[in-house]
């Protein structure tokens, strides 16, 4: 298990080369100049403009650029943005915000879509599972966009203004865990309706395995049969999809975060990439990149706990 | 028996009695999108207690549906019982309560299933799947499910039975795992047995040990078994009497070795003689010629005739009955007496 361990972080650093590497050359192949876009419409005093390109090797070729990038990233420095400020600077609390929703998102990806991924199998074919199917294609069909300004509207304004209580903050985080609620929901519709799909279909097929009729055979009660001869098989397929899903939460918080004005990493990476504060947007990608390595790891380590026929030697 | 609840009527021993089991003009049918499909028509088999009952039959003739049909573990729907009863010491089971028929499913007619690794749970130790019959059906601690697991697994003859009791199904060679199966089954000594193709997934010599551990639990304990089978070299040693099904009937019941000795019925007959026999080595190997009938669109009269040799018209028109050859024996063939003859028509 240890030595998996080790092989599979040793693994993930071609990953992590290659990753960066490409965000790399394609933020610094976009047009436009950077240091032009700091000032804006004014002109750049040329002795400046001089300067600030040899401070960041701009006139260097793009391969040793990434070379000095790489090398501070390994003494866990991120670098300066153009503007000066330290780029770890900038990412302060920043991650927290945005883990915190992935998070609360994850949570009721979780709750919900397994819930009802499990309701729908066990009422399969009946109008429960119809519904249930019907809403989950409604909810991948709307765009976050769309949802995110109206559960803002409905729950978050109208709400407020028809009963006079704050149920769901509509922005900013200063009400604590509770500014997270509407955001987490609105950034995990989409994943709710897939895993709700996804559960649906596992523990359907699980419930046609052979083992299953085994349990039934032996006169186990029908709570039993699926409580525990079924869930814990159809959990396996599940747990992968939540793992990977949360670095596309991460991901996607981009526009949740915009709508909610959330101070999270999402709203900083689109207005880097809109400043052309290259290095914030290539400090970001890695971080993000780490965090889905980290996760993919754990789901793999995860499986060998939920399905005993995988070992890692 | 350790059943202190079992209606045993005083005479129960006397001859005339009811079996232990029997299934009376059971019928199954499912309902399906091209059909209704006919499992089962009217099968009736008894098995007494010590007594072994070998089903033959091929895919689709019904004989796993009627074993589930008595365990209760039908989906229903689909399926459904129209006719017919399964009577357990006399009570008719079909008209139980689910909640009774609960306390008979797995505690006195078990199971055993054909590939055990597929029916075995992949992520429970085989400990855990053993000993779940004592903690769910008799409320044992899991410690002392556990030790019941490994004298379990002792009886069946798992070497090293405590140190592997913690292992799980895919850890063990296939006739280990359906060693496990077995142990399972007869965690709760059922006073029924039912094993559906218990040896199909094995090696021939690991079939010959499962049989043997099979009729050797039954003498200890006294068990009616259940054979379902499509392999007639499997049952001779074990069975006491053969009922043949073919199209969702019985189409021939007898004593194992009157069967052997001369079939009554051109199907059994033709089962016999596709076996393949040392002293016939460079032949050709028989087959019954066509294929096995379609459920949703059985022949006509005798489901057979389109593959027999001894059809003759009304074999087309008119469904046998079961005829009564002697006591023990019966044939659902009109011309039955020239199949025992073995002159051809």
């Amino acid at each position: 298990m240890g030595r998996y361990v080790i092989r599979r972080l040793i693994q993930a650093i071609p990953v992590l080369l290659g990753t960066t590497f490409l965000i790399f050359a394609i933020v610094y192949a976009l047009p436009g100049d950077p240091l032009q876009a700091l000032a804006g419409e004014k002109r750049v005093d040329p002795v400046f403009a001089a300067a600030m390109r040899e401070q960041f090797h701009l006139n260097e070729p793009l391969i040793v650029r990434y070379g000095y990038y790489l090398r501070d990233i390994v003494t866990g420095n991120f670098g300066t943005t153009f503007r000066g400020l330290p780029v770890s600077t900038i990412f302060e609390g920043k991650f927290q915000v945005t883990f915190k929703l992935a998070i609360t998102a994850l949570i009721f990806e979780a709750v919900i879509g397994v819930g009802l991924g499990l309701w729908a199998a066990l009422r399969r074919g009946r109008w429960e599972d119809k519904f249930i199917l019907a809403i989950t294609l409604l909810m991948v069909s709307i765009p976050t966009l769309v949802s995110g300004f109206v559960l803002q509207l409905v729950l978050g304004v109208k709400l407020k203004l028809g009963t006079g209580i704050d149920f769901f903050p509509v922005a900013g985080v200063q009400d604590g865990m509770r500014s997270y609620l509407l955001p987490g929901f609105v950034l995990a519709m989409v994943s709710i309706a897939y895993l709700t799909r996804l559960t649906r279909t596992s523990l359907m097929e699980t419930l046609r395995a052979d083992y299953i009729r085994t349990a039934v055979a032996k006169g186990m009660p029908r709570r039993r049969v699926l409580g525990r001869h079924a869930l814990r098989n159809s959990l396996i397929p599940l747990v992968t999809y939540l793992g990977a899903d949360l670095g596309t939460l991460m991901g996607g918080a981009v526009i949740t975060e915009t709508i909610f004005n959330l101070p999270g990493i999402g709203q900083q990476l689109f207005q880097s990439v809109y400043l052309r504060e290259n290095p914030v947007v290539v400090g970001i990608v890695t971080v993000l990149v780490l965090i889905y390595i980290v996760a993919n790891l754990v789901v793999d380590l995860l499986y060998a706990v939920l399905d005993p026929r995988i070992r890692y030697e | 028996m350790n059943n202190p609840s079992v209606d045993t009527h005083p005479l129960s021993d006397e001859v005339g009695q009811e079996p232990l089991l029997a299934v009376d003009n059971l019928h199954v049918e499912f309902v399906t999108r091209q059909g209704l499909v006919k499992a089962v028509n009217g099968v009736s088999y008894t098995v007494n207690a010590g007594e072994s009952l070998a089903v033959l039959g091929e895919s689709g003739s019904g004989k796993s549906v009627t074993a589930q049909a008595i365990m209760g573990i039908l989906d229903m729907p689909p399926a459904r019982v129209p006719k017919g009863q399964i009577r357990f010491r006399g009570t008719d089971m079909l008209k139980l309560s689910d909640q009774a028929r609960g306390q008979i499913r797995g505690q006195r007619i078990a199971m055993i299933f054909q590939d055990a690794l597929s029916a075995l749970n992949p992520v429970f130790t085989v400990g855990w799947q053993i000993s779940e019959m004592f903690r769910v059906h008799r409320g044992m601690s899991k410690r002392d499910g556990m030790k019941k697991a490994v004298e379990l697994m002792d009886r069946v003859r798992i070497p090293a039975a405590k140190q592997r009791v913690n292992d799980y199904p895919h850890q063990f060679s296939g006739g280990m795992r359906q060693r496990i199966m077995i142990a399972m089954s007869i965690a709760l000594d059922p006073e029924v047995l039912i094993a559906d193709e218990p040896t199909t997934a094995l090696d021939v010599t690991v079939q010959a040990q499962i049989m043997e551990l099979l009729a050797e639990l039954q003498r200890e304990s006294n068990m009616g078994l259940i054979l379902i089978t499509h392999d007639l070299g499997v049952v001779a040693d074990v069975a006491d009497k053969i009922a043949v099904m073919y199209g969702g009937r019985i189409v021939e019941h007898a004593p194992v070795h009157d069967l052997y000795k001369n079939p009554g019925h051109p199907y059994s007959k033709g089962l016999l003689e596709s076996i393949p026999r040392v002293d016939q080595k460079g032949q050709e190997l028989y087959a019954i010629k066509g294929l096995p009938p379609n459920l949703l669109d059985m022949p006509s009269g005798c489901a057979f005739h389109p593959r027999c040799p001894y059809r003759r018209d009304n074999c087309v028109t008119d469904v046998p009955p079961l005829y009564e050859i002697s006591g023990t024996r019966g044939s659902a063939c009109h011309y039955y007496r020239e199949v025992l003859d073995g002159t051809v028509g």
